[in-house]
């Protein structure tokens, strides 16, 4: 059973998003040291400008106001008042330039890192995603699964470039400031940042708050796409039965569900974001008043104490409000980890074991022991199926709708494992092979084919795109489509529509027997394979199919009598039990179901085919 | 700069780079902003208050900037312990009504982005739905959520912030223009001397950065579509174990759309560094002026007026670096924008006429008239088809696969319209009625079958929204296929998963089917309905039918001719034309192609 972690909790998620961030620990090292040298770059500068001033008041007031430090005493002693003016503005131009050359490195080396993150989630997730097994995907709707490989890994690197750099640069920034600040005027520093701590608090009851509402809105997204893919795969059914003005409105709640659960959210957030920008205004405040009150007490300069103090709690500030992102993008994060992680937790249910037997070489036969089986775990589907195929031998399958036909097959190529009993193929027990030499060794045509959008010749060679024309051509001609190809505009190179919606039912289908062909697999299971062609292009196809299934071992489900030639022994299922096994004539006498199906479709179509009893026909 | 990506990946699905549809306008066009801003005209309270609310801040600003210098010029400069308390206090006054009208413009930008994003979706999704099957069959699903997730979710950035934020902060730059040339014309002339750096830095980067994020988003929604693609045909690639090869090719896919990002990003990351480049030049620059006019005798200029000129440049140059970021914002948007017009902007290859007339009940009589019809231009599928049906009458149509057997059915459900010739029903020329009157008294069973997420009671209610669980258990009584549903582990109630997965073939054409007849039809369809459907069942279906098709016109895709020897008329297609015509008996009598269709049949059927 598919396991969905029920809420994994934040701090199981963010340890693991730590985890994920500390994989790109050089990355954001070098982002962060980037980050660094422009901070320390952008306060020189800051300190160039308030020098400047500094100098100027110095020269204007001739010398009341004090000069501090090593570089100004120096330009005082050396140079004239203009000069040394000119050569800090001069400064002030190369800090500047060397800031902008930093700026732009830390802003491409993150986008590097995070460009990194994205394609390895993705491919990651993506791979996850073709390895999962059946059950997954029946449990699990595709809007929901397109939406985790897109949106989702977004949100989950938004943790590494929006959470963990900006959240250390903004620690970083703190602390220069703060060191910087302590060095100007410790009392002042202490009253200005202050309530800055606070900060925290808000953030951590933020996040609390709106979590749930996160989750919520992106299952509500999901929902909405569903709808839409829904309406959109279906559309024949819509404009069939005239039912687009309830589709409209079933998609516009589904959009105003999402929007609402927005609303909400949007309430959150405004209120919180302004909330921590009036912390920052406190800090200004306090400046001004505090600060004022120490210039005027000529306890501190005014452009290097007072106007540099501004100047960073300005800088301050503008980080202290991407905090408020930080903390969304956080919640953000977290929604989406949940939803990768799921995906990537979820256990491979069938796998290659890590002991493997090797596939004998030859004919390979197929046998099921007492296999119980059933999608869901009260609900059995087979019940103790004993099926054995000889080497080369051809079965044929029967049976009632939902008896469990293709329930049978797919267990087969271990497309879902059996609950009780084995399946063997060449005699090995299926869950001992490896798991891609077992599929690649059968050849399927399911009963609904998926069909890529791309070229004839490409959906052909699915299985082995390496092959050539020679042989897509061959496999094309045992399918009985070769010569619809050579019409079609591009020959082979015909681009197809997405699940071939511009070919008709037959052509589809045929495609799909050539696609399974090509593979030239030791068996081949075949899912009524000619249910949408009619009786001349079948009997072409089983024709050219007897040559190409001499020597494999075949089981095929159909319900056309005619198809039925190829076996050697023919099995009748009914409600998940194999009730009959035998040839035609056995069946006809012993299987009340098998005669019933066989004489209305035969022993009618016998009985007309004498051109005896002209009905009155009243055409025209 | 040239182009780093040299070939588009290809392999699991055809890669066409750019859309034939993609609309080509240019960025940051005037029409396209102001076509935006379009939207928010039903929530135009909301948004006039949002202006107010900006304009406000706008003022609050600069305001809260100047009120602080000019504490410092006075009451600090002056020292005045009361005036400085005095002055602090209303900064006080101040912050927190800037606090105050921060929460509205956020919550209400914020609302009005989503509104709009909500109404695009909602238009989209309508659009989606006037558009014929043609459109459909060209466009690949995964393109179309994306215009509806990850486009129009980008247009929003642009609705709630781009706007709004050059609003605030170009406000403040006029502000802060107008403060410096009213204290001082000299410096104000030295800010003007830098405008033509950033026009020029503008010039260079507006349109490669426009490309670039063209770029992303088309990347990205190639991405989607793979996706989608790779989602629904996941069990045929598990089945033939490309799952490697798969992966290699969409690995290739999101490094592609990467790359993409990489250059939009490197574009912003050499242009915002540009723009701040020039606050801290003026700063540079205002030193000297400044530190000249201070010092030089006979210039009348205080320290107190140079502070007051270094806030209103960092009041000045602020917003530049700010607005370059909402740019960033605002090529997404507009890219996303392009986007979404572009499919908005597709007009449906064709709709009901204006004066469409409305159907009253039909009799059920159908005439082609020397129709032709046509896919692609060029390629004809149906020629000269020429037929009637009288009113309760059972049509058989056989042919060879791909002879135009789904073709000929799709321009009786008027799926599509013929290329020439009419098609009549009741007299009734199908290009001239309103569709959805036509679809109401129709059912469809199509060959490649759909059941919605729900149970199967939804799916069959499906076909007549207003009918009651006993209608619904009646319907499939009378098809004789209720037991078998009620079979299913929850009967009615069962729920049939994506796409019906969760039931096998036979017995998603029965709901299918069943869905059909609760419609009560007058035209009924039937495409090879019961393909998968065992013969068993194929016949107690077919034996109830017989009654059920009284008095409606049906029309029967069928390739197990067993199943349609009582049909009033056959008609056999052979390369979308009719070649033959009649019933059963005189078709097999005529001894041509059906006579031969048949002999195969029979003899395929012959075991022994
Ligand atoms: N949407 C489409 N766009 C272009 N060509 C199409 C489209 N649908 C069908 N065709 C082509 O039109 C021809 C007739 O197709 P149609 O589906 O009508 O055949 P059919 O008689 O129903 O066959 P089948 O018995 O296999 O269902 C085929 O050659 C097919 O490739
Ligand atoms: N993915 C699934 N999840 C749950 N139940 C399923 C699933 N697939 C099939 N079933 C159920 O299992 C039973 C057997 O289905 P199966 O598809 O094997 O029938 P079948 O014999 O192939 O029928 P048909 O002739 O109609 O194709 C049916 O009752 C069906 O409803
Ligand atoms: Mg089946």
């Amino acid at each position: 059973m598919p396991t969905t972690p029920d809420d994994p909790s934040n701090g199981v998620l963010i340890r693991r998003l730590l985890a994920l961030s500390w994989q790109y620990r050089r990355q954001c090292l070098t982002a962060l040291t980037l980050g660094a040298g422009t901070l320390l770059l952008e306060l020189t500068a800051l300190g160039l400008v308030g020098l400047g001033i500094d100098m100027i008041q110095y020269h204007a007031d001739s010398g009341i106001t004090p000069i501090s430090g090593w570089l100004g005493a120096q330009l005082i002693n050396e140079w004239s008042p203009m000069a040394a003016v000119t050569i800090i503005s001069a400064a002030v131009i190369g800090a500047a330039t060397l800031y902008a050359l930093l700026w732009y490195g830390a802003m491409i080396s993150e986008a590097r890192l995070v460009q990194d993150i994205i394609v390895r989630l993705r491919s990651e997730v993506y791979d996850k995603l073709q390895r999962l097994s059946f059950r997954f995907f029946d449990s699990h709707e595709s809007g929901s699964i397109i939406n985790r490989v897109t949106a989702d890994v977004q949100a989950v690197r938004g943790f590494v470039d929006r959470v963990i750099i900006e959240g250390l640069g903004l620690l970083l920034a703190l602390l220069f400031y703060l060191i910087y600040m302590l060095n100007i005027h410790a009392a002042l520093t202490l009253a200005c940042l202050a309530t800055t701590p606070l900060i925290w608090v808000g953030v951590v009851t933020f996040t609390r708050i709106v979590r749930p509402a996160y989750k919520r809105s992106r299952t509500l997204a999901d929902d909405m796409v569903l709808r839409l893919s829904e309406s959109v795969q279906g559309i024949h059914v819509v404009k069939g039965f005239a039912r687009q003005e309830s589709e409209i409105s079933k998609f516009q709640q589904a959009s105003l569900a999402v929007r609402d659960q927005q609303q909400w959210i949007f309430w959150r957030v405004s209120t919180f974001v302004p909330a921590i920008t009036f912390l920052t205004h406190l800090n200004h405040i306090v400046l001004l008043g505090y600060g004022g009150y120490l210039v005027i007490q000529d306890q501190l300069p005014l452009g290097s104490g007072l106007i540099v103090f501004a100047g960073i709690l300005q800088r301050l500030s503008t980080r202290v409000s991407d905090i408020s992102n930080i903390a969304n993008s956080v919640q953000r994060s977290l929604t989406g980890a949940a939803r990768v992680f799921e995906v990537l937790d979820t256990p491979i249910e069938i796998a290659s074991t890590t002991q493997t037997k090797p596939l004998p070489n030859g004919m390979l036969g197929v046998r099921l022991d007492n296999v119980e089986f059933g999608y869901k775990e009260d609900q059995p589907v087979l019940h103790s199926v004993n099926l054995e195929v000889q080497p080369g031998q051809c079965i044929a399958l029967l049976g009632a709708t939902g008896s469990g036909k293709s329930t049978l097959l797919s267990l087969i190529p271990r497309f879902y494992d059996v609950t009780d009993g084995q399946v063997y193929v060449g005699g090995v027990d299926v869950r001992e092979l490896d798991l891609d030499e077992l599929r690649r060794s059968i050849g399927t045509v399911f009963q609904e084919n998926f069909l890529f959008s791309n070229t004839v010749a490409a959906n052909i060679a699915f299985g082995h795109p390496e092959v050539d024309r020679k042989q897509i051509k061959h496999a094309a001609r045992i399918a009985a489509i070769h010569d619809f190809i050579t019409q079609l505009p591009d020959g082979y190179d015909t681009i197809i529509g997405e699940n071939g919606v511009d070919l008709s039912g037959g052509q589809r289908q045929r495609l799909a027997i050539a696609r399974a062909v090509l593979l030239n697999p030791s068996i081949m299971l075949l899912d009524d394979p000619t249910a949408g062609v009619d009786p001349q292009t079948e009997h072409q196809i089983l024709t050219a199919m007897d040559q190409a299934i001499a020597g494999r071992t075949t089981i095929v489900i159909t319900n056309r009598l005619s198809t039925l030639r190829w076996a050697d022994r023919i099995a009748v299922i009914d409600r998940g039990r194999i009730v009959q096994v035998g040839s035609h004539d056995q069946l006809m006498a012993a299987s009340n179901w098998y005669r019933e199906m066989a004489q209305l479709q035969g022993a009618q179509a016998n009985a007309t085919v004498t051109p005896a009893g002209t009905k009155g026909s009243d055409y025209e | 700069m040239s182009n780093p990506i040299q070939a588009i990946p290809t392999g699991l699905t055809h890669v066409r780079r750019g859309d034939t549809r993609e609309a080509h306008q240019r960025p940051l066009e005037l029409g396209l902003i102001v076509r935006l801003m379009r939207y928010t005209r039903p929530y135009a309270a909301k948004r006039n208050w949002l202006l107010m609310f900006v304009l406000f801040r706008a003022l609050q600003l600069p305001l809260l900037a100047a009120l602080f210098a000019a504490v410092i010029d006075g009451p600090i400069e002056q020292r005045l312990p009361w005036g400085l308390a005095l002055g602090t206090a209303a900064y006080a006054l101040l912050a927190l009504s800037e606090v105050v009208v921060l929460h509205f413009r956020m919550r209400l930008a914020m609302e009005l982005g989503e509104a709009v994003v909500n109404d695009i979706r909602n238009e989209i999704f309508t659009h989606l739905q006037r558009m014929p099957m043609s459109f459909f069959n060209k466009t690949k699903l995964g393109r179309i959520i994306s215009r509806i997730t990850s486009d129009a979710n980008n247009v929003r950035l642009g609705v709630q912030e781009v706007l709004f934020v050059c609003l605030v902060q170009g406000g403040q730059m006029f502000v802060a223009a107008a403060m410096m040339l009213w204290r001082d014309q000299l410096l104000f002339l030295l800010l003007l001397t830098l405008s033509p750096v950033v026009w020029a830095i503008n010039r260079y980067f507006r349109p490669r950065l426009s490309t670039a994020h063209r770029n992303v988003q088309e990347s990205f929604s190639r991405v989607t579509a793979t996706l989608a693609e790779s989602v629904n045909g996941i069990r045929v690639t598990q089945g033939f174990v490309r799952q490697d090869v798969n992966a290699r090719m969409f690995r290739d896919l999101i490094a592609d759309h990467s790359e993409y990002h990489l250059i939009a990003q490197k574009m912003h990351g050499a242009f915002l560094p540009l723009l701040d480049l020039n606050g801290h030049v003026f700063a540079a620059a205002l030193l000297v002026v400044g530190g000249y006019r201070v010092l030089a005798p006979g210039v009348d200029s205080s320290i107190g007026d140079l502070v007051y000129y270094f806030f209103l440049a960092n009041l000045f140059f602020g917003p530049i670096v700010a607005i370059g970021r909402q740019y960033n914002n605002a090529m997404t948007a507009m890219a996303g924008a392009e986007r979404v017009f572009g499919l908005l902007d597709t007009p449906p290859q064709w709709s009901d006429p204006p004066d469409a007339v409305t159907l009253p009940r039909i009799q059920g009589r159908v005439e082609f008239d020397r129709v032709g019809f046509e896919y692609e231009p060029g390629r004809p599928v149906l020629n000269d088809i020429n037929f009637v049906v009288q009113p309760g009458q059972t049509i058989a149509l056989v042919g060879h696969t791909g002879s135009g057997k789904t073709t000929l059915i799709n321009l009786i459900a008027r799926f599509y319209l013929p290329t020439t010739g009419t098609l009549l029903i009741d007299k009734h020329d199908t290009r001239k009625i309103n569709g959805k009157s036509l679809h109401r008294q129709m059912g469809i069973v199509l060959q490649t079958n759909f059941l919605f997420t729900g149970t199967v009671m939804d799916n069959i209610r499906y076909g007549r929204p207003d009918a009651n669980d006993e209608q619904v258990i009646e319907a499939a009584r009378q098809l004789d296929c209720a037991d078998l549903i009620e079979a299913l582990p929850d009967g009615f109630d069962t729920s049939v998963g994506e796409r019906g997965s969760s039931l096998s073939l036979g017995q998603r054409q029965l709901v299918c089917f069943t869905r059909a007849m609760l419609a009560d039809p007058r035209i009924l369809i039937l495409d090879e309905a019961t393909s998968a459907v065992d013969s068993v069942t194929e016949a107690r279906v077919q034996r109830s039918l017989t009654s059920l098709l009284q008095g409606r016109t049906s029309f029967v895709v069928a390739h197990r001719l067993s199943t349609i020897r009582d049909a009033d008329q056959v008609l056999v297609l052979d390369h979308g034309q009719i070649i033959e015509r009649g019933t059963h008996d005189q078709l097999i009598a005529d001894s041509g192609m059906y006579a031969k269709l048949y002999r195969q049949f029979v003899r395929g059927i012959d075991l022994s």
